[in-house]
């Protein structure tokens, strides 16, 4: 089971709304059974980044885990949803 | 699933994010659903994790902050008669000019979520943007939010 964390900063708003399309988005690609999704905000995640699997985010994330990040903000705006979900699928895949 | 006629502002005149954010902020203060300091709470966060969305025509802010700013869950709107720049979400380098202010009152992840998944979808549709850039009073904005599937 791959591990898929998504963050904002409050973890209250925009990351519910990511985690709700994410969650369509693995049901239709048939990897529910797959993928189990976590919900947080940046802060409580940073120093624990790399218990995930891939890691989507609607905020600013720090240099040094920036790498490791995918940006969920195509799914707020509509603008890039298809590349983005190229990015997520090859790290579930990995 | 409707927006408060006393939590919306058409036509807000204002030179910053900040006086926009403060004017949003202050009304909801006012009928009770947030706690002192949401305000101040909202601008902090906003520099720290900014929430502009460059959709087209016109951008979007989605501001918000801690649940434990907040006593019950409302969503303040403001439609601006001049853009003013947000960050974008996700980015400190990249402004854009945002028309409409959705703040976002929330108490816990599940608190409107049905109401903030519909205005994502508006977002993304330029047609639906294009509307609620053309709104003229509250009644017109929620009639426009119902109508949109």
């Amino acid at each position: 089971m791959k591990k898929l964390l998504i963050m904002c900063g409050t973890g209250i708003a925009t990351s519910t709304v990511v985690k709700g399309k994410v969650e369509e988005w693995l049901k239709e690609n048939n990897l529910s059974q797959e993928v189990k999704i976590y919900q947080s905000k940046v802060s409580d995640e940073i120093g624990r980044i790399d218990d995930y699997d891939v890691i989507l985010s609607t905020t600013l994330v720090p240099n040094n885990i920036k790498d490791k990040v995918i940006d969920g903000v195509p799914l707020l705006t509509g603008i890039g949803i298809e590349s983005m979900y190229e990015k997520v699928l090859a790290e579930i895949k990995r | 699933m409707k927006l408060d006629k006393e939590l919306v502002v058409i036509d807000l005149e204002v030179d910053s994010k900040e006086e926009a954010l403060e004017v949003l902020g202050k009304q909801l203060l006012e009928i009770g659903v947030v706690k002192e300091g949401f305000v101040e709470s909202i601008l902090k966060r906003e520099e720290a994790f900014p929430t502009g969305l460059p959709t087209a025509p016109f951008g979007v802010a989605i501001p918000h902050t801690d649940g434990d700013m907040v006593n019950e869950s409302k969503i303040a709107f403001a439609l601006l008669k001049e853009p003013v720049k947000f960050y974008m979400m996700g980015k400190n380098d990249e402004l854009v000019a945002v028309k409409m202010i959705f703040m976002l009152a929330l108490k816990t992840p599940e608190d409107q979520l049905e109401m903030l998944q519909k205005l994502v979808g508006m977002f993304q549709n330029p047609e639906t943007v294009t509307k609620l850039a053309e709104t003229k009073d509250v009644d017109a904005l929620n009639k426009l939010i119902s109508d949109t599937a």
